[in-house]
């Protein structure tokens, strides 16, 4: 229940900062990708360098925390990452910054979310028919 | 609007981050979110996980089938035994949380990752009200894009394609701003430290690109 609400609550806060900080402007994202402005580069070594501070501080203060969940290089991984900082620069969207940009009135941000949906859809079906491990049954 | 200084946005970003751990008790991760819709709408009722993470849960299941037809139930039993001591008696099993990263905390029910993706949309909402009023725009609000690509058929293609690399993307790396790059690369996971790089190399030379051509 306070998982529930907690879950929402931030969903909420982390659409209002993400706005606040211009995560959501296109022209912002273009500056940060362009080294014309570097508030938003140095925002994100600023919280990449806290939250490393901060997983540190919560193994030690709450050692019965479940494991964090390792996210191990795969064949995935690069090509995936790639094509996703291309559509990022191209919509100044990453998944989040198309709903907080719907949000504040973006209409435009309505095509980007149908484009990640479909996007995920996709590939997902391209693993199915492509890269997914056999795992030997005859039933197909 | 004004946007906040450096030092605010990463303090919110990483304030967020963490309460989303201390309080929803998983990592902040968005592309999750959609991929975890997009599975059920494909599949119906049930929803798994992150595909790279099924693959690796196919693959132990065929090897353990294998050990089994070779060595027999109890050399599966033994060896799972010696693995959960080995890990400090993790509560589920071994395949468990190779099946899905998060096996230790029931994963949510698809209502509320969509109730996450809409209380995004209500956070900016909320932010411009606050600012002082919604203004609608055709496009992105944005003189940049504009200039790039206009506010016609073109524009619309753009954020469509765009999106589409957004959703291939993020679902073929397992990850995205949030998930890799906030939460994986201050952990200095390798898959994040990667698909961070790549997304941010791409970023950068795609908008060098546009810089240069339009």
């Amino acid at each position: 229940m306070k998982q529930t609400g907690m879950t929402l609550l931030l969903g909420v806060v982390f659409g209002f900062c993400l706005s606040r900080i211009g995560f959501t402007s296109w022209d912002e994202v273009h500056a940060m990708f362009t080294f014309g402005d570097l508030r938003l580069t140095i925002a994100f070594g600023i919280a990449v360098a806290l939250l490393s501070v901060g997983w540190v501080a919560v193994r030690r203060l709450r050692p019965n925390d479940p494991a964090f969940a390792p996210r191990p290089i795969h064949r995935g991984t690069l090509v995936g990452g790639a094509l996703f900082g291309a559509g990022w620069a191209l919509t100044g969207a990453c998944p989040s910054i198309a709903l907080v940009q719907l949000g504040e009135g973006k209409l435009g941000a309505l095509v980007t979310l149908v484009g990640i949906f479909v996007g995920n859809a996709l590939y997902a079906a391209v693993h199915e028919r492509f890269f997914r491990f056999s795992v030997g049954s005859c039933e197909g | 609007m004004t946007y906040w200084p450096a030092w605010l946005s990463g303090l919110a970003l990483a304030l967020v981050a963490l309460t989303h751990w201390l309080t929803v008790r998983r990592m902040l991760a968005v592309s999750g979110r959609f991929t975890q819709l997009v599975n059920r709408l494909r599949e119906g009722p049930p929803a798994e996980g992150d595909e790279g993470a099924m693959s690796e849960a196919e693959l132990l299941a065929a090897v353990q089938a294998m050990a089994l037809a070779e060595f027999g139930e109890e050399a599966i039993d033994a060896a799972t035994a010696a693995e959960a001591e080995a890990e400090g008696g993790a509560p589920d099993g071994h395949t468990e949380s190779a099946a899905a990263p998060f096996a230790q905390v029931s994963p949510q029910p698809l209502w509320l990752h969509a109730g996450f993706l809409g209380a995004l949309f209500v956070g900016g909402l909320l932010s411009m009200l606050v600012a002082g009023g919604l203004s609608l725009d055709w496009s992105l609000a944005s003189a940049g894009f504009t200039a790039s690509f206009g506010d016609g058929a073109v524009s619309y293609t753009v954020l469509l394609l765009g999106g589409v690399l957004i959703g291939w993307g993020t679902r073929m790396s397992g990850g995205c701003t949030s998930g890799h790059g906030l939460c994986g690369v201050s952990r200095a996971q390798p898959g994040s430290l990667v698909a961070t790089c790549a997304f941010f190399g791409t970023g950068i030379v795609v908008s060098l690109l546009l810089e240069a051509l339009l």
